[in-house]
Formats: structure tokens, sequence, C-alpha cells
């Protein structure tokens, strides 16, 4: 039954998958069981790592190798394992607890080194495994378990955060847009370097409808805007709306109002510096329509690339260690 | 895996699970809906919502049928999104047995 063969590609584990009825992960799963056999990879040649969390489940349901790794870490892990075996495609599942509070400088840093893996995360604005305390990127005033009067703080953004870190491929999708996410998953595996990829992921049981503005099909052409590599920002249902840069900010401009696309800012996604990236990783709900798609994907060396002493091999790489620990400032400590 | 719709949706044809299906994959005939098996997303949130008990997961047995109805019809019907009022008979055909004859290829509003 062809029906069956393509609904079932063969990344699917036979493990029963436990999300809320209804999760956004679910969708999100259903991608990359879509797209893992399109990349060209075998699934003994993949890696799924993970850290604590609803999202962090993401390992099990795929039949690659995976590790459910500690809170926060999976990015340390990651890039442990990319070091020790390049030749595997690795990938960390992260939320934005376990991403941006509990494992936020290990996330910085696996970006700066340029470490060859694709991290995806799935950015709720809450914690949801734990029932539904505020997280940090959940909006200010929301009223959550943790915060009764609602909360108080500027939320993180993932985006900003990913760039300030220099990552050299920087994108964000949401759950729902099959379409759409699959497109950036694709980019996401294709890029050499560290990939990072924010994607919308409505939790309905704890933060229902926290991207409603950038889902619901009947109003998130007017308040999001789909990057193209090389094209003015447009938007809108009508496609009327544009983006203009007017000295360091940017302004929406209607386009049947004097003005043309021409006006328009071009997106470029290979640009060396990430100032303009970082202009569209601000553009916030509703002040202004947030940005799909790939903000940055330049080149730059990885972290084996820059450190290539993977061909000494572990047993003469065991002997530098003691030589290393045996020479220097090295001191006993008297009885 | 997908869910699948069976039998029992036709002439009954509530639309609850259009109500609650995140990526909108439900498609509307006349007299029954269908999921579309490459957007389902198995997150399983309809299945219960079904007041008559008609939609299930494809790994049980005996709904290959059912599971190739659902793909070739989701194929050519509209989508449907919101959920609507069923047909003012359909209590009549919560309990029937025996629908496949019934079910028209015809499709729905969407």
């Amino acid at each position: 039954m062809s029906v069956v063969e393509k609904s079932q590609p063969n990344f699917a584990s036979d493990q029963e998958v436990r999300w809320c009825p209804g999760c956004g992960d679910f969708a999100i799963l259903s991608q990359m069981k879509k797209i893992m056999p399109t990349l060209g990879v075998k699934p003994e040649n993949v890696a799924f790592v993970s850290g604590i969390g609803c999202s962090s489940r993401f390992p099990y349901y795929l039949e690659t190798y995976g590790m459910h790794g500690i809170h926060g870490r999976a990015p340390a892990i990651a890039t442990g394992l990319k070091r020790m075996r390049p030749d595997l495609q690795v990938w960390v599942v992260t939320g934005d607890g376990d991403a941006l509070s509990i494992g936020c400088t290990h996330l910085l840093h696996a970006l700066r080194r340029n470490v060859d893996i694709k991290i995806l995360l799935f950015n709720n604005r809450i914690y949801g495994l734990t029932k539904g305390q505020f997280s940090p990127t959940t909006p200010p005033g929301l009223v959550t378990s943790s915060t009764p009067g609602g909360t108080a703080h500027e939320p993180l953004h993932p985006l900003s955060i990913a760039l300030a870190s220099n990552a050299t491929f920087v994108a964000r999708s949401v759950d729902t847009n099959a379409r759409h996410l699959g497109d950036v998953l694709r980019r996401a595996a294709a890029h050499r370097g560290a990939a990072f990829v924010e994607i919308y992921q409505n939790c309905h049981i704890f933060n229902d409808g926290a991207f409603d503005h950038a889902k619901d099909a009947a109003v998130r052409e007017d308040h999001t805007v789909e990057l193209v590599h090389g094209q003015p920002l447009v938007f809108g249902k009508e496609r009327n709306k544009g983006i203009r840069l007017v000295g360091t900010d940017l302004e929406v401009v209607e386009l049947d109002n004097g003005r043309s696309a021409g006006d328009l800012l071009v997106h470029d996604e290979a640009s060396q510096t990430s100032a303009i990236a970082q202009m569209l990783a601000g553009m916030e709900h509703p002040r202004m329509p947030e940005v799909l798609g790939v903000l940055r994907d330049i080149d730059l060396p990885t972290h084996n690339d820059l450190m290539p002493d993977d061909t000494v091999s572990v047993a003469a790489r065991a002997d530098k260690i003691n030589q290393l620990l045996e020479t220097g400032e090295t001191w006993t400590v008297g009885g | 895996m997908t869910f699948v719709v069976v039998e029992s949706c036709i002439k009954c044809k509530h639309t609850d699970c259009v109500a609650v299906c995140p990526v909108d994959c439900f498609y509307e005939g006349e007299n029954m809906l269908v999921i579309h098996p490459d957007e389902c997303i198995d997150c399983g949130v309809c299945e219960p919502e079904c007041p008559v008990d008609a939609i299930r997961a494809d790994t049980e047995p005996g709904l290959e049928k059912w599971l190739e109805l659902n793909a070739e019809l989701a194929g050519v019907w509209p989508v449907i999104t919101e959920q609507k009022d069923p047909p003012s008979d359909a209590h009549l055909w919560k309990d029937t047995e025996n629908k496949f004859e019934l079910l028209s290829r015809n499709p729905g509003d969407g």
C-alpha cells in the first residue's frame, strides 16, 4: 500500500509518541519524519540529542541514534559527539526553558564555535512538562502558575541571542506551517556549521494561542513576513505592505500609498554583518510583523575545521594528555 | 501512522474533530469527512472528540480499506477548517451499521 509507505517513512521509531493530544510537537515530528528520507543520509548516521522538557522526548520517536541528555546540556553533548564522530549528522532538540535558562551558556558557545550541529528550539513560551511556569520567553503580563500576578519582565529573543553568538545559520518557522517548516529544516540540514532554528510551537494546554498571529490562516499573512534571499520584504494578505529601512529603524509601509517594492529592504541572508538580521529578529508582534524563514546563512570554518586533530588516534591522544598533565606548573600537595 | 475516518461518520458528519485539528487536515464530502493521511500529524486530539467514534488510528487492524478511501477522497474533496452543524437527521444514523453503500462521493461545501 503506497499510502502507508508514504505516511510512515523509515525514520519513524516503534515508540508510542507521548505528548498531549494536539501538541505542536507532533507537527514538528511529522515534518522531520518527512524530510529525513530526502536528505540522503542513513538513519544509522544521524543522532538526535536532547535535554529535558516536552520537546526533548523527540529522539525516542525517530529511528536514529539518540540521547535524552541532562537539562540544558544537549549542545555540549552534541559538541562532543560531533567532535569524535564528524561523520554523523547531529541534531539538537531543545525548548525555550532548556536552551535559554538552564543551558543558555551551552547554547551560546556551541553557536560561537560553529559546531556543525543543527539546533532546533521549540519555543512555546512556557514550561510545559512541569505544568505551566513562566519561561525565559514568556511575554510580560502572562499569568502562569508561578506568576499569579503576571510575568514582570521582558522576554529573551532566541533569534537575537543566536545572532549575537555569531551563529552562521539562523532561521524561524512555525510548527503547523508544514511547507515552510519542511523547507527550513532542509536548509538547516544542508548548512555546514551551527544551524539554529526557532520553531513557534503551540502548547495548547498551558499557553494556548501564544502564536496565533503567526499560525492562524486567516491572519498570519498580515502578521508575518516570509524572508526570501534577494527579495524585498513584502507581506500581507494582499501583498500590499512592506518593510523599509529608515535611518536605524524599520517601518511598515503601504505599497499602494506612493511606495513601491523598490523602496523596501531587500533581504540578504549572506550578509557578513548581522546588524540587519538583528533588526529583523527584533520585529515583534503586535508592533511589527514577525519574520519567518532564514535570517542568516553564511559560511565560516566549523569547530572541527578549526581544531583538526581528529586524525590522532585515541590511544595517542591519551598519551598526550598524560604528558600534558605531567609537565609545567604541576605540584604535589604534601601531607 | 495517521488517523482515519471510518464508516460511522457516514450521514452523521459531526465536525467536532475539525474544531480541534491543529493542521486543518479534514476534508469534507457530502455526507462524510476524511483525513488527509499525509497532512495528519498523528497528534490524536480529534479521536476522542468524535461523538460516533469514527476516528481511529491506522495501526488498528482491518482499516486498510478506510485508509485508502481517506487518501483518495482527501485528494478530491475540499478542506474544512471550521466546525458546522451536523445534518439534522444525524442522530437517526448514529447506531446504524453497514453504511458504506450510503457514502456519497460528492464533495461537500468545505
